[in-house]
């Protein structure tokens, strides 16, 4: 028998390509389809809060009162509201009119002159928790912001005007958000994005492609022509595994002039671990051509694999917040530890000897998944 | 004469439904072998079996004295196979499916740029040569399946229906076509559910239901059959069909357009056409002895064994 020949596999490739470059379905797939996923989804997935609906029941009505509602005007992150019909704050609430209420007490501005320490209270919306965390710890901020400007900020008044003199006892928090100083949230969406995308372009296209020779019947005329299986193999999943590395840097390009997103690590350490990475999704690729017969049996098993493997990755619920059990089983998931290094490359620029663990796994994982489904689609043609 | 196919009692069944049973075959050297047909008889089965995509479940197969079991890979570099349903690439061009597929069969340039000419002169694909294979009219996605199929001078040749659906015309240049083939050296062993194809074939192997009903050359099986056929045509064909049918000392009765084929046994052929004369004169019954043809012989196997097997039936 022959040996592996390189011409074979050239020739599988360039088949491919040329087939790839004449279905408009597969062409939008491949570069149109995450241009306007990254774009759309950048936007749209955010976690960030802004605009957060805020109600200030001022019951003080001094000069320090009426400051500090200033403060809280003068930000984008909320929307202070009127309340001309005086409504009570938990109505307003429920009546979606508002998301936070600030209620500054009488004798607010003069307790605080006083050295005492008043009390403010502040109502949030818990109903989205995320946020409602987040607007809380903004209107802490703010505050404490206005306590300092008060305290430092003497000359704007009269000699002879009451001031605070001194800053009620207790520890002031500096917060500094390392890596992503805004919380700008495309930073952190666009690598899950990317993740994401490679995925689906090479899972589900390597398996609809080698499920399709199976279906017109191409792959039994194959079968009996002197073709090893190693060169039909890799003469059809080379071009995937370059196209989803190019998807990577053209969509990483794209979002860089887009949302201005820092590529923060080493281009290389992404580039080599999305290459182990691709291992794995274009090893479920045959795997799930050897368990399907059409298209359309692909689509819809590869789907259920990606709705599992996004869900148990962190995209959207960092794992640490899952159920322990739950955390346990998104170890199975690659995807998971490719999420992870993507955003820890890209956004911390962390090197590869701190993502070893990940690394091992993604390893482990794609030679055991890709030596598995080519053992199983050995087996299954003949 | 050399056997380029050799299969001895070959078993196949999917499930628990059986495909072949017990079948044996030999295809000897330079001769076109018909495998004749109607669906589910098993002829893809075997010609499957023969290419190495199925398991031998029991029996023994070899092609070209190989043994199909361990050395397909060696066999499937001499071979060439064309299945039942057009399996090339739709979406490259004629030229494109047969330089990919010379390539496959590590066809060298010098070579390749000899036999594309050839093919093209002898399918006349020349001028589509750039159309992509989907837009092609069915004749000529066959010739195109079989132009592939040659491109690496395959010894013997195994084609899976080819002419099934093609239209008169194409498959009678069809079968120039593979006349000239085998002229060039090559064995052929082809399938087809028409019996008329059977009197193109050098030897034909008549099988039905997993089961060989005679192998021969179509002389041979024609001279090997002891019985007659008579061609019947009557004004009031729909009142003597029945009539006909109950008549047990006629094997069968078979209707074939507008006239009616009787099978009996040579030796009591006269005396009962004879009978049906006097008794069905008011139908006014016209009784001629004609040769007979493939089918003819092919349903009288047939019922034999259906008889044989009444589960089989149906």
């Amino acid at each position: 028998m022959r040996s592996l020949s390189p011409q074979v596999v050239l020739s599988f490739m360039k088949k491919e390509f040329r087939q790839l470059s004449r279905t408009r379905a597969m062409l939008f797939l491949v570069f149109g389809a995450p241009l306007i996923q990254v774009l759309i989804l950048g936007f749209a997935v955010t976690n960030e809060v802004k605009h957060v609906k805020l109600y200030i029941e001022d019951r003080d009505n001094s000069a320090l009162s009426r400051t500090l509602q200033q403060s809280f005007s003068s930000t984008d992150r909320f929307n202070l509201i009127d309340n001309p019909d005086n409504i009570k704050a938990t109505d307003l609430i429920n009546d979606w009119k508002t998301q936070v209420v600030l209620t500054i007490p009488p004798g607010f501005g003069k307790d605080l002159t006083l050295y005492r320490k008043p009390a403010l209270q502040v109502m949030v919306d818990g109903l989205d928790g995320n946020s409602a965390a987040v607007a809380l710890s903004y209107v802490q901020g703010i505050i404490a912001t206005f306590i300092k400007s008060e305290l430092t900020d003497t000359r704007k008044y009269p000699p002879d005007a009451i001031f605070i003199k001194a800053m009620p006892a207790q520890v002031e928090i500096q917060d500094r958000m390392w890596y992503n100083l805004d919380l700008n949230s495309p930073q952190y969406i666009v690598p899950g994005l990317v993740v994401i995308l490679v995925t689906i372009i090479s899972m589900m296209v390597s398996a609809m492609s080698l499920v399709k020779e199976k279906e017109i019947g191409t792959l039994e005329q194959l079968m009996v022509t002197p073709v090893r299986k190693s060169e039909l193999l890799l003469g059809k999943l080379i071009p995937y595994w370059l196209i989803s590395l190019f998807e990577i840097s053209f969509v990483m390009t794209a979002a860089h002039f887009i949302f201005r997103i820092h590529f923060a690590g080493n281009i290389f350490t992404m580039g080599l671990l999305a290459a182990v990475y691709l291992l794995t999704t274009l090893g479920l690729g045959i795997l799930v051509s050897t368990a399907t017969s059409t298209q359309q049996q692909a689509m819809f098993f590869a789907w259920f694999l990606m709705v599992f493997m996004l869900l148990l990755s962190g995209f959207f619920v960092p794992v640490r917040n899952m159920p322990i059990s739950i955390q346990y089983l998104t170890l199975l998931n690659p995807m998971r530890y490719f999420m992870n290094i993507a955003r820890e490359v890209i956004i911390k620029g962390n090197e590869l000897k701190y993502l070893w663990n990940e690394a091992l796994a993604l390893f482990v994982y794609g030679f055991a998944i890709f030596s598995i489904s080519v053992a199983k689609f050995r087996k299954v043609t003949k | 004469m050399q056997d380029i196919i050799q299969v001895r009692d070959i078993m196949h069944q999917y499930g628990d439904k059986t495909a072949l049973e017990k079948i044996s075959l030999q295809v000897s050297q330079g001769e076109i072998h018909g495998l004749i047909g109607p669906d589910s008889a098993g002829k893809t089965t075997l010609m499957r079996i023969l290419c190495g995509l199925l398991n031998i479940q029991s029996g023994t197969v070899s092609v070209f004295d190989l043994d199909v079991s361990k050395k397909f890979k060696e066999i499937r570099s001499r071979l060439g196979y064309m299945p039942q349903r057009f399996s090339l690439y739709q979406d490259l061009s004629v030229e494109e499916n047969l330089l990919f597929f010379a390539r496959l069969f590590s066809v060298t340039v010098q070579e390749r740029n000899q036999r594309l000419p050839e093919l093209y002169a002898f399918s006349r694909l020349e001028q589509f040569k750039s159309r992509r294979a989907g837009a092609l009219s069915g004749g000529m996605k066959q010739k195109l399946a079989l132009s592939c199929a040659l491109v690496h001078r395959p010894e013997l040749l195994i084609l899976d229906e080819p002419t099934y659906g093609v239209d008169p015309v194409s498959r009678q240049e069809f079968w120039q076509m593979l006349k000239s083939i085998q002229k060039g050296g090559t064995s052929i062993l082809v399938s087809t559910p028409y019996m008329d194809e059977a009197e193109l074939c050098d030897r034909v192997t008549l099988i039905y239901n997993g089961k060989v009903l005679a192998s021969d050359t179509p002389t041979k099986i024609k001279a090997n059959w002891n019985k007659v056929v008579f061609r019947v045509t009557s004004p009031e064909m729909k009142e003597l069909e029945p009539e006909l049918v109950k008549i047990i000392e006629i094997e069968s009765c078979q209707r074939f357009g507008n006239e009616l084929h009787l099978v009996l046994q040579a030796d009591e052929a006269a005396s009962i056409i004879n009978q049906l004369e006097t008794r069905f004169d008011e139908y006014m019954p016209m009784l001629e002895q004609i040769q007979p043809g493939m089918e003819d012989i092919y349903l009288s196997y047939m019922q034999a064994v259906q008889h044989k097997e009444p589960s089989h039936a149906g």
